[in-house]
């Protein structure tokens, strides 16, 4: 594990403070991949480690690499990971002089902050004030302000009412978006065209605000064309030294969740990087930042003008990119700083090496709207980390084979990361990652990304914050091949079923006089396809021509049946293809496409094409259970109208209730299952007239 | 010479072409094929000996003197499976619909006659309207025939009944009596009397697909082990089971080579039980981590699914996976899951497969419904089943085994050869809270008396150290050494010489 560290940082910039006081122990005051993360490092600079844990982490990994754990409460964040008495608690306990803490739960509260100042540990992050400069988006906007930092064109201050938003909304010239001063996560934001829309969404997003957030502020900018989102990461120490390690784009994100991301970014030129890198330096010298922080901008795809959007005073989830185009680690740098030594390193000292893209793995169903799937990962199989040639790999995850995924916290998996000289090797190289990493027990939503890093204006690099919206609005279906991956599958496919006839041909107690059917010629069913392919196996891998022309390529693989991924080489091409036994065939998953193959001999695929296909069920009309479980509640009865998105159904799988909707509107026809009954997946709970 | 070459090829093509090219369009667009195509797909190419392509019927009443068609209606043989011997019949809809006459009831009786002598499987392809009502009598006697091959063969040849189109009476009571009966969803029915029937008799308004389709069969009544989509995946399926199946009860269990590592460790098995002892777990999961490639063939799948009986393989060689689900019904024994596994179990019994035994079971289900519905016969059953077995049978509970339930799961005290447990398993007469509120009845009145009572009970029997220090136990594993743990046992269980006393047969509580 060590060495695996040492090995992702080959660029660190290591010169360091001998003097400097370093930690002994330092507690983590949080939990998943970025707790893993964390230990890893401070392991490497010989530092021991304590992770606090609540009920559901009991025996997470975290928990198993750290040296010591300290168990902190119920499963809820507010009843462990949040409570700041428990975490100093646990780092009195365990005399631990610094804590780190990650992303989300305390790394942003000012007052966890001044409470270690006051208890002296030493909080692995940024001085308490920096934390409060940033905190508020409006105060945050005019202290950006301040240090020149460019702000969208936008009125900050009190509005007083329809007439006054209307009167700011003209200066600025449309569109205008009308924002909530605490807002986040999508609530609580407009954009106005007209002078209508400000009629009418400004008291909107009043009402919102005050609704959620009990903070009825609310301010109006400029709406940026095309909009993408670029952050500057910056690094200082508690010396006045203050660098950037370049940007991250961003822009990949599905209702404001970022999916993923990269480095450097397609849009920025050296000039206009130049300008952000100082604009976020001063902005950081300006509150005095002293670790690891994140100046976001939006940058408009049309024509590269940037804006200040806020500061996040905390690691990113997505740091990563940013270590493998720098070759820094930045947990390390954290430490150090926070320990007191000056940056090793001066801004010239650091240039971008390489591209990096980082895709998130969600616990999710792309296939159902992403709808979150939790529960136990029968497999976990990530692909292998390092480096191949010019290609890295590293996943960041902290769970294992058999754990499971709770509904308490995000339902991230993990993050596949892929560092390679160029952009597009950084994603092709993502993909072929994604398409052998192996999820069973749970949906996820690697084939979504996969179909992204083939997607050609994913690739051209030309995308905005409304990427995922523009390129699926009907949500994600699953892609077709293209040419050269249906070759690519029917290959697989045709391999694999040479493979399993070779050993189905050698089972004991056959009669005298039997000899294997030893033709080559075999037919593949992809789809509407048939094509004939001729497939000589040999001693690693098979030789495969198809379609009768002649052309004979080669696929080199040591997959063997049972084996989830099919690894190895098409042609020149590395590939890796999930692979599953069905009937006389196989399910085959490449990027976004999966495909149910039938490999036959030619007069059995002759027979299977007259059969013909069987009209797909309409499932419009029914509503199914998502899951296998026991039905707790049937909540609606024969003859009642229902509407798309209403529940009608409770089912209750792993002890966690689940509310079944109906998908359009309806009358209900037909109640199939009583409260009580168990259900197995997809089975029809309620038929809709 | 020439003109009888000539019309022995004329009279062999009179039989293949059956019913006539418009009958057999229209079974394609139907969505079947033909019964000559099932043969094919079933078997390997080429292998396919056909018997009695000859063979017309004997009738001469109601106009059938005139009407004959060579074969009569069934396709009859042997062939090869992956080179294994099995004998075939496959009834054609297109000739007369598939109905029985005399002689075609005899070309059937033969390849079952044939099949029992010779020690092979004998699989049947149903796709038939019954009686050949011209023949009157003649016909019942032709399927009594069938039937009385079906007993003699029972236990001695696995007999497979493949149901892929309307299957009434006869047609139905034959596969009822083979080991394994399969249909084809949408276009195969099974059932004594049809709809109109029903509606005459009882004044039930009732579709085919309602009273005897496959989802009916398949998940209800439970007279049908699997049911696919079409012909031609239901013949593959077909010849996959066949590699699972000894050739008769005079083999033992088929063998090819493993790609899968006998030593292998699943770390993830370690955290299969959850904390919490009420929730559940997919026992799938082990199954599929335990058996060769993951590679299973689930019998019964969408019947009493709070048991899961599966062919899987070790080291290549064919054990019968029996195993409580307590995803469903908390994996509760009842009427259902009860019949399901007894059967499955004999069957392995007969056939020389090793059994193979996952319990997590909390006791057999309450209520009138199941006490009505002769529960205590039922469950006698898989008792019964799992005490009269001589193959190997390895046990391994991994979580609740109690009460009776405990028992009837293949216990050491129904002659289980290697019975382990997980650390996890509680083997107790019930769950801690039932317990003391019987034993302790007294102190039902004050709740701090029994929950200290409960944690005592619990303390002494949730865990599986009381039945290993008696010896019911072999051993304690690893979750994660299952699978490597089995295969050892079997390999020591391959000489297993074991004989009930002699009887004429038992009398097991049908």
């Amino acid at each position: 594990m060590d060495a695996a560290a040492h090995g992702r940082y080959p660029n660190a910039l290591r010169k360091i403070d001998p003097r400097g006081p370093m930690f002994s122990k330092i507690l983590i005051a949080n939990r998943g991949e970025i707790a893993v993360r964390i230990i890893k490092t401070a392991r490497r600079m010989g530092i021991a480690t304590v992770v606090v844990y609540s009920e559901a982490d009991r025996d997470s990994m975290a928990v198993e690499m750290a040296d010591e754990s300290v168990f902190i409460g119920p499963a809820p964040a507010a009843q462990s990971y949040l409570v700041m008495d428990k975490i100093v608690a646990a780092a009195r306990e365990t005399g631990a002089d610094a804590i780190h803490p990650g992303f989300g739960f305390l790394s942003e509260k000012a007052e966890f902050a001044d409470r270690l100042l006051a208890e002296k540990i030493t909080f692995i992050g940024p001085n308490p004030g920096a934390i409060r400069a940033m905190g508020d988006k409006i105060e945050s906007k005019r202290t950006a302000g301040a240090a020149d930092v460019s702000t969208v064109p936008g009125f900050i201050g009190e509005i007083e009412g329809v007439a006054h938003a209307i009167k700011i909304s003209e200066e600025i010239g449309y569109p205008v978006m009308i924002k909530a001063s605490a807002g986040g996560g999508g609530k609580g934001i407009r954009v106005a065209a007209n002078r209508r829309e400000v009629e009418e969404g400004f008291p909107a997003v009043v009402a919102e605000a005050k609704g959620a957030f009990g903070d009825d502020r609310v301010f109006i900018e400029k709406f940026v064309l095309n909009p993408r989102h670029i952050e500057i990461q910056v690094l200082g120490d508690k010396h006045g030294n203050v660098v950037h390690l370049f940007e991250r784009e961003c822009s990949i994100q599905r209702r404001n969740q970022k999916v993923i991301e990269e480095a450097p970014s397609p849009l920025l030129d050296e000039k206009t990087r130049e300008r952000m890198g100082a604009q976020a330096v001063a902005l950081s010298k300006a509150v005095g930042y002293d670790s690891a922080g994140t100046v976001e901008f939006v940058a408009s795809g049309a024509d590269k003008s940037f804006y200040f959007l806020e500061m996040n005073t905390r690691l990113q989830v997505e740091h990563p990119v940013t270590e493998a185009i720098t070759g820094l680690d930045l947990v390390e740098q954290m430490i150090r700083v926070a320990a007191g030594e000056k940056l090793g390193f001066k801004q010239k000292d650091l240039k971008i090496n390489g591209w990096a893209i980082e895709s998130r793995i969600y616990a999710e169903d792309p296939y159902r709207n992403f709808l979150p799937s939790i529960g136990r990962l029968r497999r976990y199989r990530p692909p292998a980390e390092g480096k191949t040639g010019v290609v890295t790999v590293r996943n960041d995850a902290g769970v294992r084979e058999g754990d499971e995924i709770s509904m308490f916290y995000d339902p991230m998996i993990a993050k596949l990361v892929t560092h390679a000289p160029t952009r597009l090797e950084a994603i092709d190289a993502q993909a072929t990652a994604l398409d052998s990493f192996t999820i069973e027990g749970i949906q996820d939503n690697i084939p979504f990304l996969g179909a992204v890093m083939d997607e050609a204006r994913f690739r051209s690099g030309d995308i905005t914050t409304a990427y995922i919206k523009d390129q699926f609005p009907d949500g994600f279906n699953g892609t077709q091949p293209t040419d050269d991956q249906r070759e690519l599958l029917v290959a697989c496919a045709a391999f694999a079923q040479a493979l399993v006839a070779q050993r189905a041909a050698q089972i004991s107690g056959q009669i005298a006089g039997y000899t294997p059917d030893a033709r080559a010629e075999r037919v593949v069913i992809i789809g509407d396809a048939v094509i004939p392919v001729v497939v000589t196996l040999g001693e690693e891998g098979a030789v495969v021509a198809q379609n009768g022309d002649g052309r004979e390529v080669r696929l080199v693989s040591t997959w063997r049946p049972g084996q989830p991924v099919m690894e190895g080489r098409f042609g020149k091409a590395a590939f890796a293809v999930k692979i599953s036994s069905r009937a006389e065939g196989f399910r085959l998953k490449l990027r976004g496409v999966t495909e149910t193959v039938i490999v036959a001999s030619p007069r059995a695929a002759q027979l299977h094409g007259l059969i013909p296909p069987k009209p797909a069920a309409d499932t419009s009309k029914v509503v199914m259970s998502p899951m296998p479980g026991l039905v707790v509640s049937i909540d609606v009865v024969a003859g009642q109208e229902v509407k798309a998105g209403e529940g009608v159904a409770i089912v209750e799988a792993m002890k966690m209730q689940n509310i079944i909707r109906a998908e359009r509107d309806g009358v209900v026809a037909k109640v199939n299952v009583a409260a009580g009954a168990s259900v197995a997946a997809d089975e029809v709970l309620i038929e809709l007239g | 010479m020439k003109h009888i070459i000539e019309a022995l090829e004329a009279k062999r093509q009179a039989a293949r072409a059956g019913g006539g090219e418009k009958r057999m369009a229209s079974q394609h667009a139907k969505g079947k094929l033909t019964a000559r195509e099932r043969v094919e797909l079933l078997l390997d190419p080429g292998s396919f000996e056909e018997f009695d392509m000859f063979v017309e019927h004997r009738n001469a009443d109601f106009g059938m003197a005139d009407n004959k068609i060579p074969g009569d209606g069934v396709v009859t043989g042997f062939g090869t499976v992956n080179g294994r011997l099995v004998y075939v019949f496959s009834k054609d809809f297109t000739v007369f619909g598939g109905s029985l006459s005399m002689a075609h009831a005899e070309k059937i009786v033969k390849v079952q006659a044939m099949a029992i002598q010779n020690g092979a499987p004998c699989i049947g392809i149903f796709d038939a309207g019954g009686a050949r009502i011209q023949e009157g009598v003649q016909s019942l006697a032709g399927y009594a025939d069938i039937f009385m091959n079906n007993i003699l063969g029972s236990g001695v040849i696995p007999q497979i009944s493949v149901i892929m189109g309307p299957c009434a009476g006869g047609d139905v009571y034959s596969p009822a009596m083979t080991d394994f009966v399969f249909m084809v969803r949408d276009t195969s029915y099974m059932f004594v009397t049809g709809p109109d029937v029903v509606k005459t008799v009882t004044n039930e308004t009732v579709t085919a697909e309602e009273l005897g389709g496959a989802r009916v069969h398949s998940a209800k009544s439970g007279v049908v082990d699997g049911a696919f989509e079409n012909d031609f995946e239901t013949l593959s399926e077909m010849r996959r089971l066949i590699d699972f199946l000894p050739s008769s009860n005079r083999e033992k269990p088929p063998v090819r080579p493993s790609f899968d590592d006998a030593d292998r460790d699943d770390p993830s098995l370690d955290t299969l039980i959850p904390d919490n002892p009420n929730k559940p777990y997919d026992m799938k999961e082990l199954l599929e981590k335990v058996a060769d490639e993951g590679d299973l063939f689930e019998i019964g799948r969408d019947f009493g699914r709070n048991i899961i009986t599966a062919f899987g393989r070790l080291e290549g060689s064919t054990v019968g996976f029996v195993a409580n689900q307590p995803m469903t019904l908390a994996g509760v024994l009842d009427i259902d899951a009860s019949r399901k596994a007894a059967r499955f179990v004999r069957f392995c019994d007969a056939f020389n497969i090793p059994i193979v035994t996952f319990v997590d079971v909390p006791g057999f289900l309450p209520g009138t419904k199941q006490e009505y519905g002769g529960l205590i016969k039922h469950g006698a059953k898989l008792l019964f089943a799992y005490g009269e077995a001589t193959v190997p049978k390895v046990t391994v509970i991994t979580r609740k085994a109690y009460g009776g339930a405990y028992d009837v799961m293949s216990s050491k005290h129904l002659r289980g050869d290697v019975n382990y447990a997980w650390p996890t398993a509680e083997i107790a007469v019930m769950g801690a809270k039932g317990a003391v509120e019987i034993i302790f009845r007294g102190d039902l009145g004050d709740p701090e008396k029994i929950a200290a009572r409960t944690k005592e009970y619990q303390d002494r029997f949730a865990n599986p150290f009381v039945a290993a220090s008696l010896g019911y136990l072999d051993d304690v594993i690893m979750p994660r050494e299952t699978r490597r743990r089995i295969i050892r046992s079997l390999r020591a269980l391959k000489g297993k010489k074991l004989e009930n006393p002699w009887k004429k047969h038992d009398n097991i509580p049908l």
